[in-house]
């Protein structure tokens, strides 16, 4: 570049020479950046991908095959195979809070799909004021999850709780193992039921009307028809709000955190609080990177479906 | 059938449809309500059995709340790590949005998937070295290594709905700027981001939801001096309630009402954008 701008000051004259120089050095600039464009627009977020995101997780899986301690330098950790990932799956308490975790995710993915489809029905009926219902809606799951948590915490309260006062029994719905599952379990769905809700209702209100009203003409009743038209067309929409919310009921933590801190005995002791407390309690970093990695690696096999899912369904339409 | 029985079933219909949605409002809103009005108690209407349903309001909690050092320190971090990382993922995110959109290069497909994969990934399980590193480089209990982390882990929500929505506006304008002799900096400065200003509110407010409503990284990359409002609330919250009640709940009602009162002044943009990638 240096030598294209002198060589051009050549031909200048004297007078023109600064003017010129710069509008030809700006254009020279600009021009590079518009060769680079694609470039230089996505490198600040490659790069921070890759610091952010990728060197961590490649940090994590040479933690997790060796033997490493926060006092060590980076690389001082001592290589052993699959010594922590055998070490996870001979301690009961991992295994424990795996079946746990899956059995959670299911019931809750299924409760907040059954509520949330049931919820977007109701909401796509066009009766008066039905739009500040659905604003009404959006509320619970806007609320920062520790604040939800701590509400639900003082409602459940044995002693001066609305929910015991209405039950009319102090029963001590954290302190018990099942019924603190079933607690923290229920705060979940709560909270996300409506999201559930309303990507269904976005899919009731994108489906085609024709073949809803060619089944009333045919003399279908209500239920025929979103048994065998409604439901059907909707079925792309529901498996992917079952693949995001199974993405992001597998990471339940703060809810737990909150509620129950994994207790009582370990009842809700989820992968996540389990992975939590191993690196950050236990502060035993090679074991937790491992754990870790295999939630990463259970997470992942949804993502694909996922975005398997979310083609077909682009496709289909 | 005649028309008087089939007037009959749609009044009932109808009756139903507003049971089942005053009945959504009860299970969903009501228990917000009920904590709302909890912080608006006092002490001892709060502990008192049967609970009190007509009162005169108290704002006692709240004057005790915010003039305690606590709960501004962490408000004013709070405010500030979230306001630098929606603004700088937006400067990082948006113009890449772009390129994914309009541009097909080598790895951009692969770019876009670990973007996606970003987003799905449990925090817990990246954390853990994001703290080995942060504490090596000093980044640790520091507000700079927080925002750091909401930033990037805000770029996939961006790039997601941004794409999408660069995708939907009509290529014909830049090419007409382009013949008028506009780089493709100021095609995009100029003529393509005021287009955008819908999906930047969209993608901004989830950034937003991120950063303010994140527990766990500010758990374990801050200390007492840097926490955030979750922090904050978690420890309010922790093993035992105790009996302050009245700031617990002043301080949740706190802690929530900009993010309802952000959400609901853009409601319709916030539905387009939590339903974005799911469903088009």
């Amino acid at each position: 570049m240096d030598q294209r701008v002198s060589s051009y000051m050549l031909d200048v004259p004297e007078t023109d020479l600064r003017k010129s120089t710069s509008k030809r050095f700006g254009s020279t600039l600009s021009s590079w950046v518009d060769r680079h464009f694609a470039v230089l627009t996505v490198m600040p977020t490659l790069t921070v991908t890759i610091l952010v995101f990728g060197l961590p997780l490649v940090l994590s899986l040479m933690l997790s095959v060796q033997g490493w301690s926060a006092q060590q330098s980076l690389f001082g950790g001592r290589f052993v195979g699959f010594a922590n990932y055998i070490d996870l799956f001979s301690d009961p308490q991992f295994t424990q809070a795996l079946w746990l975790t899956i059995a959670y995710t299911v019931i809750t993915v299924f409760l907040e799909l059954a509520i949330g489809l049931g919820v977007a029905l109701l909401l796509n009926k066009d009766v008066p004021f039905v739009k500040a219902f659905r604003t009404a809606l959006i509320v619970p799951m806007m609320i920062t999850p520790i604040v939800a948590s701590m509400c639900w915490k003082l409602l459940l309260d044995p002693n001066y709780g609305i929910v015991d006062y209405f039950i009319g029994s102090p029963i001590l719905w954290l302190g018990d193992p099942t019924l603190a599952r079933i607690s923290v379990g229920f705060v979940n769905v709560w909270q996300n039921a409506p999201y559930v809700a309303i990507l269904l209702l976005a899919g009731l209100r994108s489906l085609p009307s024709e073949p809803i009203e060619a089944a009333a003409i045919d003399g279908a009743t209500r239920f025929q028809i979103f048994r065998h038209v409604t439901f059907p067309l909707l079925t792309p929409y529901i498996v992917v709000a079952l693949l995001l919310r199974t993405i992001f009921e597998f990471r339940t933590f703060d809810n737990v955190w909150v509620m129950t801190g994994g207790g009582p005995a370990d009842a809700t002791k989820l992968l996540s609080v389990y992975t939590f407390m191993t690196s950050f309690f236990a502060f035993d970093m090679s074991l937790g990177a491992a754990a870790s990695w295999i939630m990463l690696l259970i997470v992942f096999v949804f993502c694909v479906l996922f975005v398997a899912a979310s083609r077909r369904k682009e496709n289909a339409l | 059938m005649s028309v008087a029985t089939s007037r009959r079933k749609r009044l009932i219909g109808i009756s139903l449809t507003y049971f089942g949605l005053i009945m959504l409002l009860v299970v969903f809103i009501g228990p917000l309500l009920w904590v709302l009005g909890l912080s608006l108690k006092t002490r001892a209407q709060i502990f008192v059995t049967p609970p009190v349903l007509v009162w005169t309001p108290t704002f006692e909690h709240y004057a005790r709340v915010l003039t305690q050092a606590d709960f501004i320190a962490s408000f004013m971090n709070s405010l500030t790590v979230t306001s630098a990382s929606v603004a700088l993922s937006l400067v990082i995110g948006v113009p890449a949005s772009y390129v994914f959109a309009r541009f097909r290069f080598f790895g951009s497909g692969a770019m876009f998937y670990t973007l996606l994969l970003m987003r799905m990934l449990p925090p817990v399980a990246i954390l853990l070295p994001i703290f080995i590193l942060f504490t090596r480089l000093g980044l640790a209990n520091s507000r700079i290594g927080l925002i750091i982390a909401y930033t990037t882990f805000s770029l996939p929500l961006i790039v997601w709905i941004m794409r999408d929505f660069f995708e939907g506006l009509p290529k014909e304008l830049e090419e007409a700027a382009y013949i008028d002799g506009a780089s493709r900096m100021t095609t995009f400065l100029r003529i393509v981001l005021p287009l955008a200003r819908p999906g930047i509110v969209t993608a901004s407010i989830l950034c937003l939801l991120l950063a303010w409503n994140d527990f766990i990284f500010a758990a374990i990359l801050t200390n007492n001096a840097t926490r955030t409002l979750p922090v904050l609330m978690a420890t309010y919250a922790g093993a035992e309630t105790g009996t302050d009640w009245g700031s617990m709940t002043a301080s949740g009602v706190l802690v929530v009402i900009p993010v309802i009162i952000f959400s609901l002044m853009v409601q319709r943009h916030l539905v387009a954008g939590l339903s974005a990638g799911s469903v088009k």
